[in-house]
């Protein structure tokens, strides 16, 4: 046995390829980056840091074009509608931004995804997805009723919960349902303020000001992320405990927030990127759940309520307080 | 054009390259190729299959440990991580259910949740198995009297072993995900339920690196993968299980590391340890080709110094070949030169070794071969003077021709008439005459083994006895002058026939001489002088046709055997006195060996003159003293 083994290793040693190393990152990638955030989008820094992390040099082995259309799908469609094969490598995406990309067969796209990929129709499972289409799901639906649960914890009082929810975003009208089950099952009455777009936006916010509500919650979504330091300011005016989705909110002021930790999953979406960028089909890239969700309190903002909050049912929770 | 030149014009082109390859394989190069070849080349295979394979073996030790160090570090690893997810849900069931323990018993699970990443959610059940406390990162927390859980497997497998391990679930058919259950010490204190994302063993598994490539991997009991360093795999659900399986087998049979066809269909070395408690499989498998590069690195660098080995092999044979096939194309030419007789051709070789020998000894042959051939043109220029036996003794054994004093037997014959018949005759027919006439002259002189010494005209000059010694040249002389007589009489005969009238005369005479070669540089000659050569001259002068005429030393040595007349004294010129004149009777024909006697006159002649005694005996025996040409009895008869 050990003997055949080594005749045939010596065979193969000899007819195997020197040549057979891992393919370097040798020209220049083109990923197109697509946002409906506005220009200062902290999920971009996470992208960049995680292709730094993979051995990638701007400028150098890899361009992004960026094309952001604040709050606006619809615009990135015109983009989208230009775009061929070969123009870019990759197409990175999130949220609505995502489904102006659903057209697109023959590039790879990469998303960030709060809703279930495989309902929105862009891949055919999780395990594989099977198209062009590859990414990760952050469990919104599921996390949604578990933001109105840990609002109920540090606010025992909450009676009255205002929803900001922007209708332009896939999955939001499953987002609202499962927001308002869990309400329901809290004891709370959910009130649905949605908003299309970032025009609809200030009225939205004039909604919630006259719907004397005790506490506001948030979908994670572009219009609220850019908008984030403006909705955590209106809650802190209207002293409405907030509840956010990702902890960028938290660091704009908002109260609470639960959520995957966003730069880490667009650190993984780099890894994916890399791997696609050397030759890997999306089809076979499994859609990545996060496995670590991050409850950020802003204490700051906490004290603004004083003793009407419950910290103590929290902080021991948290993984992130900002104090 | 040789026989395969001719071959090769003809036949096919497989059939020329095989005679082509027929010719190399005899060539001196391929010869040389072959030689250095298996003195450069097997060696260094030999060293280096030697090297390889005890490299094969202390690399294969050392992977083997490397190996079964890893796959069982990672495997306690694992255990531990369940140890400790086990351990922490034993915080949640330390007190016993009360009905107001809901609130703090959440807390605890709640705790735990942010103690311990990987868990996900966690039940409490009490003692009577049913739920009090479901908190989880996604799904929303319930306290209070839930669903009876008595007969779920967790609470039994916790209850009958303290501590359950579940089977792996696949979320979505793609997160993997288990089940822990952990009873408290108190039965009171029920069971905690935790649902553990196995996503999280991946720091475990990711830690470890093999070599480069080299890695961890953690499968169940079907195969399908746990853990795994690129995540994905792990995701992508069942695809690929059957190789995970296979591999899983093929180590399971071996207690050893094995090389085996990997993920892919590379072959890997792999080595497995147990997960026991969980009854999984860790996986430490580094890709063949890495795990052997420095092995493999190795057997390049042998095949580089064996290829370098057969260029240097080719090289000196060719080289050396060329070295030697110049000289040996000199000496093949110089040999074939010197054969065609150009012994004058000499090899100059100096290359200083075997072949500058050779090539020596070429030239010493061919010297020798001149010399040799120097010889043989001398002996056929010889042969034109000498009987071919003497010619050959001459030229064999130095100094018979010197210069010497020697007892000889000189036979001078002539034509009678010719002188009238030249005056007459044309110059063709006298040419043709005299040809035929030195045919048989020459003819019975070779016959007789004499030397014919010179002839000038119609005469000649016969020797006996020299150069070339002889036993009885009297008689040897005497026959010889028979055999002329027979020869030349019969020439005689035809000769009238055609109307020319010519004679033969013999004389022979038998005394001592002086012999030696005469003459200049470039034109010598073998001669006798002495009195006996004068007066054989003078008897030839004197005989008349058809006879012969002998001394009376000749007389006296041939007269037991042949006949002998005296024909009483003459003078002769250049001799004060007169002298005994004997003739050798011959009536018999030539071809008949005469057994001839002497006359009576002629016997006591010879007594007068002190015949010696065999002469006497001879007369004592002879038959008729009276009767002339009696008593002769040939042989023949």
């Amino acid at each position: 046995m050990r003997r055949r083994d080594f005749i045939a290793l010596a065979a193969g040693a000899l007819a195997w390829p020197i040549a057979a190393r891992a393919e370097e990152i040798s020209r220049v990638h083109r990923i197109l980056w697509l946002s409906t955030a506005s220009g200062a989008d902290p999920f971009l820094d996470g992208f960049r840091e995680g292709l730094r992390a993979q051995g990638y040099v701007e400028g150098r082995n890899v361009v992004l074009q960026s094309h952001y259309a604040p709050g606006d799908p619809q615009g990135l469609r015109a983009i989208v509608r230009e775009l061929k094969a070969g123009d870019v490598d990759l197409v990175v995406s999130s949220g609505a931004a995502t489904r102006a990309m659903s057209a697109v067969t023959e590039i790879p796209v990469l998303f960030a995804q709060s809703g279930d990929p495989v309902a929105l129709g862009i891949v055919k499972s999780l395990a594989q997805p099977g198209t062009n289409f590859t990414g990760t799901t952050f469990l919104s639906l599921e996390l949604a009723g578990k933001r109105v649960e840990l609002l109920k914890d540090i606010f025992p009082k909450l009676r009255r919960l205002a929803v900001l929810s922007n209708n332009d975003h896939p999955g939001e009208p499953s987002e609202w349902n499962a927001t308002r089950q869990a309400a329901l099952a809290l004891d709370i009455d959910p009130l649905y303020i949605p908003f299309f777009g970032p025009r609809e936006f200030d009225a939205a916010l004039a909604t919630v000001a006259e719907a004397r509500a005790d506490a506001m919650l948030a979908f994670p979504e572009p219009v609220t992320l850019v908008n984030r330091t403006r909705v955590a300011q209106f809650a802190a005016s209207q002293r409405l405990p907030s509840m956010f989705g990702w902890s960028e909110y938290c660091d704009a002021g908002g109260l609470l927030s639960y959520g995957a930790n966003q730069r880490a999953t667009y650190f993984l979406l780099a890894r994916y990127a890399d791997r696609i960028l050397r030759g890997e089909k999306p089809a076979e890239l499994p859609v990545v759940q996060p496995e670590k969700f991050e409850l950020a309190v802003n204490l700051k903002t906490a004290k603004l309520f004083g003793e009407e909050l419950d910290l103590s049912s929290i902080l021991f929770r948290a993984s992130k307080v900002l104090e | 054009m040789t026989l395969a030149d001719m071959g090769l014009a003809r036949s096919s082109l497989p059939r020329r390259i095989y005679l082509r390859w027929l010719r190399l394989r005899r060539s001196l190069c391929f010869k040389y190729l072959v030689t250095l070849f298996v003195a450069v080349v097997l060696p260094l295979t030999l060293g280096a299959a030697g090297e390889a394979w005890f490299g094969y073996r202390d690399q294969s030790r050392h992977l083997n440990e490397v190996l079964q160090l890893q796959s069982r570090s990672a495997a306690e690893r694992i255990d531990a991580f369940a140890d400790e997810i086990s351990v922490q849900l034993g915080w949640a069931v330390q007190f016993p259910w009360t009905d107001g323990s809901d609130v703090r018993h959440k807390i605890d699970a709640l705790r735990l949740l942010q103690q311990v990443p990987a868990i996900l959610s966690i039940v409490l059940v009490d003692q009577s198995g049913t739920e009090r406390v479901s908190v989880s990162r996604v799904r929303l927390n319930r306290t209070g009297r839930g669903s009876d859980m008595s007969a779920d497997p967790a609470v039994r497998g916790a209850r009958a072993g303290k501590v359950w391990y579940g089977p792996v679930r696949y979320e979505h058919d793609s997160e993997p995900y288990m089940r822990i259950a952990t009873a408290g010490n108190l039965a009171a204190a029920g069971v905690a339920i935790a649902d553990v994302n196995l996503k999280l063993i991946w720091d475990v598994i990711a830690a470890i690196r093999i070599g480069e490539s080299g890695h961890a991997i953690v499968v169940d009991d079907t195969g399908r993968l746990i853990a795994h360093p690129d995540i994905s795999l792990v995701l992508r659900g069942k695809a690929g299980s059957e190789d995970f399986l296979r591999l899983k087998q093929a180590l399971n049979a071996n207690a050893a590391t094995i090389v085996t066809t990997g993920i892919g269909g590379k072959p890997v070395v792999a080595a497995a340890a147990p997960v026991t408690k969980l009854g999984w499989t860790v996986i430490a498998l580094q890709p063949a080709a890495e795990a052997y590069a420095s092995l493999r690195a190795g057997l390049w660098r042998s095949l580089v110094l064996i290829v370098i080995g057969a260029l240097i092999a080719v090289a000196l044979s060719y080289g050396l070949a060329m070295r030697m096939s110049g000289p040996i194309r000199e000496l093949e030419d110089g040999a074939k030169r010197i054969g065609s007789g150009q012994f004058d051709h000499r090899i100059a070789l100096a290359s200083g070794d075997e072949l500058e020998k050779l090539a020596t000894r070429f030239n010493e042959m061919a010297g020798e071969l001149a010399i040799s051939k120097q010889k043989s043109e001398r002996i056929s220029r010889l042969k034109r003077f000498l009987a071919p036996q003497v010619a050959e003794l001459v030229e064999n054994s130095d100094g018979l021709l010197d210069g010497r004093r020697r007892e000889v037997v000189a036979v001078f014959a002539d034509l009678r008439g010719f002188t009238a018949f030249s005056a007459r005759a044309e110059p063709e027919i006298i040419i043709a005459a005299l040809r035929e006439y030195y045919e048989a002259v020459g003819a019975v002189i070779t016959a007789h083994e004499a030397t014919l010494i010179q002839f000038a005209g119609d005469g000649v000059m016969i020797l006996l006895n020299a150069p070339v010694a002889c036993a009885d040249p009297a008689h040897r002389a005497v026959r010889l002058a028979i055999d002329l007589q027979a020869a030349v009489q019969s020439l005689a005969k035809r000769w009238s026939d055609k109307g020319y009238a010519m004679g033969f005369g013999v004389g022979i005479a038998m005394g001592p001489a002086t012999v030696g070669t005469i003459g200049y540089e470039g034109r010598l000659d073998y001669t006798a002088v002495g009195s006996a050569i004068n007066l054989a001259s003078r008897l030839c002068d004197l005989a008349g046709d058809a006879q012969i005429l002998i001394d009376p030393v000749v007389a006296e040595q041939v007269s037991c055997d042949v006949r002998v007349t005296w024909l009483g004294e003459r003078t002769i010129k250049g001799y004060s006195r007169a002298m005994q004149v004997f003739a050798v009777v011959d009536g018999e024909s030539a071809q008949r060996r005469p057994r001839v006697s002497i006359t009576s006159r002629a016997r006591e002649v010879l007594r007068l003159d002190g015949a010696n005694p065999r002469a006497a005996l001879c007369g004592l025996k002879s038959a008729s003293p009276e009767s002339p040409g009696v008593g002769m009895h040939p042989v023949g008869h």
